[in-house]
Order: C-alpha cells, then sequence, then structure tokens
C-alpha cells in the first residue's frame, strides 16, 4: 500500500516536473519559436476559446464605442441637413438667377428676414426698402413664381404679405387665357390653409386638374404671366353661375428664401414665358394654330367672296352673309361666337374646333 | 476528477468537469466585457476547484494547459503562465487536506492567496520586476483582484455546492 502510494507520489512528482520542464523550456524559446507555438495553439487547440474571447471583445469594443458612435452619427445627420439646407438654397438661388437672367431688369433681390415665421401673420420681412427702390404694391416673386405683396416700406426693410394673408387678392387666368378669376387665400383648416383659390371663374371655362395659373396682369400690382399655382380640384360653391377652384401654390411656404421684388409694377409688362418655358412653347402654338386659323379663314373668305359673287351675278340679295355662314360647315353664327375667341392672341386650335361645330352642340 | 470508483464518484466528476468548462467559458466570455485594474480571474479558481479533488499530478497537468491556454492567448511571456499555473495546481493539490476543508470561507481565502501568489509569481517568472507601476500593482490592485476571486468563489461554492464541492464520504 505504502509501495503504491510511493510509486504514485513519484508519478505526480514526475508529471508535475515534466510540465515545469516543458513551460520553461517554452519560457526559454526563441521568441520566433514561441510566437509559432503560441500561433499553432490558438488556431488549433485553443481556436475555440480564442474565438469565444475575441468575440467577447469585439462586443466590449462596440459597448465602449457606443456613444462615440452615436455621438458621430448625431453629428452625420446634423451636417446631413446642413448640406441639405444648402443645397436647397444653392437650388433657389439658381432659380432665381435663371428668373433675373429672364427678367433682364426692373427687379431687387432682397433675402428674408428671420424676424417672425411665416406662418405667424402669413407677412415676409426683407432686407430691401426704399432706398432699393421698393415701393408698396411691389410684387414680390422666386424662380417657382408669386410670394405675395409689398405692404410696408422702411428705408432698409420692407414688409411683405404672403399669398397666404388673408386681404391678398390678384387677378389670375389660366396659362392659356380661356379662364379669368381672382385668386385668394384658401382659409381653410389645417393643411387647406396653406391652399388658394381661384374664384369667379366663368361657368362655360372648365379647368382640368393641373392646369397653371398665372396672374393675368388686370390691375396695377402684379404683371402678367407670373406663376401662381396649379388647379388641384373644383370646389363646390352656392355660386351657380361661376366656378371655383382649389388651387395648390407655385411657391411653398418651407421654399421662400432669397425673392425678388420686381418694380415698376404699374407699367405694362407682360411676363408671359418668365416663369415657364411652357407658357412660351404654348403660346408658339397657338401662335402656329392661329396662323393656321388666319389661312383658313382667308381661303374661306374667298370662297365666301366668290359665292357672294355668282348669287350677286344671278342678283339674289336677299341672301346675306350670316345665312351663308350659316349653310357653311367651317363657320358658326357670329353670335354664337364668344367675343375672346377671336382674338388673336388667345385663339387656339381646339377652341376653333370647338366653334366649328354645329351651333347648338356646344354648351 | 480523477478515476471514478463508483456511480457516485463518477457523477461527481462529471459535475466536477462540467464546473471546470462553466468557468473557463466565463473566463474568457464575460472578462473581456470588464475593464479595470480589478477583474474576477475565473481561470485561476477553476484551476484550484479542479485541483483540490484530483491526485498532484493531474492538477499539474490541469495547471500547465490551463497556463499554456493563457500564455497562447498573451504570447508576450509564453511560457510563464503555464510554470505558475502548474506549480499552484500541484502545490493546491498537495495541500487539499490542509485548506479545503468543509468551510466555505477557509476556501475562498485559500482561492485569495491563491491568486495573489499567482500574480507575484508570474510577475516574477516573467521578468516584469523593472515594470513602472508593478509594486502598486501587486500590493493594490492583485490583493483587490485576489480578495475578488475569493469573495467569487465564496459565492460559487454557496450557489453551485453540486459542480464545485467534492462529495463528502
Amino acid at each position: 500500500m505504502s509501495r503504491t502510494a510511493r510509486s504514485d507520489g513519484r508519478l505526480d512528482n514526475g508529471i508535475a516536473l515534466v510540465c515545469v520542464v516543458l513551460s520553461l523550456f517554452g519560457l526559454i524559446m526563441p521568441r520566433s519559436s514561441r510566437d509559432r507555438v503560441a500561433a499553432s495553439l490558438r488556431t488549433t487547440v485553443f481556436a475555440p476559446v480564442a474565438a469565444l474571447q475575441s468575440r467577447a471583445a469585439a462586443v466590449r469594443a462596440a459597448v465602449d464605442t457606443r456613444p462615440e458612435t452615436l455621438r458621430a452619427s448625431g453629428q452625420v445627420a446634423a451636417r446631413l441637413l446642413a448640406v441639405q439646407g444648402v443645397a436647397d438654397e444653392n437650388a433657389t438661388l439658381r432659380q432665381l438667377l435663371g428668373l433675373s437672367a429672364r427678367l433682364e431688369s426692373g427687379f431687387v433681390p432682397a433675402d428674408v428676414v428671420p424676424s417672425g415665421a411665416f406662418d405667424e401673420n402669413f407677412t415676409l420681412t426683407l432686407n430691401a426698402g426704399s432706398r432699393s427702390g421698393v415701393q408698396r404694391f411691389f410684387p414680390v416673386v422666386t424662380g417657382a413664381g408669386l410670394v405675395g405683396m409689398i405692404e410696408q416700406v422702411d428705408v432698409a426693410r420692407s414688409h411683405a404679405i404672403t399669398w397666404a394673408h388673408p386681404d391678398f387678392r390678384v387677378s389670375a387666368m389660366s396659362e392659356d387665357g380661356t379662364a379669368f378669376g381672382i385668386v385668394q387665400p384658401h382659409l381653410g383648416r389645417g393643411a387647406e390653409r396653406w391652399l388658394l383659390e381661384l374664384r369667379g371663374v366663368r361657368f362655360r371655362a372648365k379647368l382640368d386638374t393641373g392646369a397653371v395659373i398665372v396672374s393675368s396682369g388686370l390691375g396695377a400690382t402684379y404683371p402678367r404671366g407670373i406663376v401662381i399655382g396649379t388647379v388641384m380640384a373644383e370646389l363646390s360653391t352656392p355660386e351657380k353661375w361661376a366656378r371655383t377652384y382649389l388651387v395648390k401654390p407655385a411657391v411653398l411656404p418651407s421654399a421662400i428664401g432669397p425673392v425678388l421684388v420686381l418694380l415698376s409694377p404699374g407699367t405694362p409688362r407682360d411676363l408671359n414665358g418668365v416663369w415657364t418655358t411652357i407658357a412660351s412653347t404654348d403660346s408658339a402654338a397657338r401662335a402656329v394654330a392661329a396662323s393656321g386659323d388666319s389661312i383658313a379663314r382667308a381661303a374661306a373668305f374667298d370662297e365666301l367672296a366668290a359665292r357672294r359673287a355668282a348669287l350677286d351675278s344671278v342678283g339674289i340679295d336677299s341672301l346675306r352673309l350670316d345665312s351663308l355662314l350659316r349653310l357653311m360647315p367651317g363657320f358658326p353664327r357670329r353670335d354664337s361666337m364668344p367675343r375672346d375667341t377671336v382674338r388673336r392672341d388667345t385663339v387656339r386650335r381646339d377652341s376653333v374646333l370647338r366653334t366649328s361645330r354645329v351651333p347648338g352642340d356646344e354648351r | 476528477m480523477s478515476r471514478p470508483s463508483s456511480p457516485s464518484d463518477g457523477a461527481s466528476l462529471l459535475r466536477a468537469w462540467l464546473g471546470f468548462a462553466l468557468l473557463l467559458v466565463a473566463h474568457f466570455a464575460i472578462g473581456p466585457l470588464l475593464s479595470g485594474p480589478v477583474t474576477p480571474d475565473f481561470l485561476l479558481i477553476a484551476v484550484l476547484f479542479a485541483s483540490v479533488r484530483v491526485r498532484p499530478g493531474v492538477a499539474a497537468v490541469i495547471g500547465f494547459a490551463s497556463g499554456l491556454l493563457l500564455d497562447a492567448l498573451a504570447p508576450m511571456h509564453f511560457g510563464a503562465a503555464a510554470v505558475v499555473c502548474t506549480a499552484l495546481a500541484f502545490a493546491a493539490s498537495w495541500l487539499k487536506a490542509a485548506f479545503f476543508s468543509e468551510n466555505v470561507f477557509v476556501t475562498g481565502l485559500f482561492v485569495f492567496a491563491g491568486k495573489w501568489l499567482f500574480d507575484l509569481a508570474l510577475a516574477g517568472v516573467s521578468g516584469r520586476f523593472q515594470t513602472p507601476g508593478l509594486l502598486a500593482h501587486l500590493l493594490i490592485w492583485s490583493p483587490l483582484a485576489a480578495l475578488l476571486a475569493g469573495v467569487l468563489a465564496v459565492v460559487l461554492l454557496t450557489m453551485f455546492r453540486s459542480l464545485y464541492r467534492p462529495a463528502t464520504r
């Protein structure tokens, strides 16, 4: 028994000695050899433990850097917002540059002084005053369209009412000139407060959704052709003799930055095509259509003159021009044609086609 | 952890290995999550707990393997931890009759002494006596770490009795 115990003790001592010798051998090994052995142990026998330790260290590093990461992401978000603001301002300035190039002259650039929020009383404070030539009732515009009108003027500052102001009114028309009316704030609740109404449009002038509304130039404040907004829908009102349309403003409250104050609005000035190239394209199309119509009209009149000469030659004097016109399929009666549809600048091909139908079909 | 002589010894041995594995995992999974100069040394607790349940030779092998693991993961002084762990496990196995009694707090004191001795021996074997701040480390932080290890040992022995306390005969 004691011999067994002694042999076991010797065995234990021997094992411990071997372990110590191996450890000391590792301790005195050259550094390169130690590194190789350590690396081989890490990648083979102790690989799971090494992976576990690495994962825990990664978790710890993530926890440690969490506040820094949050701070950095916040800074990035703030910078992104600033960049977005600069980009928006850049776009507005580019738009204004393009607008000022098209306007050529007769305007004063101004910045909106951030003294009050736009939605407080629907007014703006501009850093251009009488020293710059700004006067009351001068229109205020941006590259997108009409903003409002100068209400008060100081030496170096001026205050303008915007299109959302309850006193705002502007004589407006559809871009093609077929519908006229007065644009005023919608005065609805919530988001609808930021819409406009086109009121007093004659019943026969029906506008489609998306039709562009511009200033008509009637009155002494706003020149013709400033974009006001686009038609969203028709409103039902008790006035059955006229139509009212809901209009989305061209200049949104958030987009009001640098503006232009148009000078001398009282002088006759047509700004058609300054805001939209579509308008100029359309006017060109109208001109082409009108010229085509004039050729057709001239041909018709020639034919009419020939018939009249023929009738005169047979002595039928009772036939008058109106009756002949009534007989001709291409010409309606004079009294059935609206006055504005025969104006040279407003005649469109479709209006001529419409008037060329048999009288009585048109409603 | 020695060869089982009965079914109950076999179950005890299995539980002992399970306890050792849990402490080993805790050392490398929880240890890196904690920062500061005083961190719990689960591996040394596992070695000491295992050593008192096996023969000195087996304890030396366990200590050697554990030290080698530490050296492999921190190879600046490869072999130092292996030497110290081997010696400590071998000594713990020899001294189990004297120190590893039924008293939990004595066991905690044994772990405290073992951990402090381990730090001292490791500093000596790895030749770090010239390192600035070593004295403060060995006299302030190392005892605190040893105290933490002792407290942890008491907690483990109290909460996981079946895993870490040998069956009394």
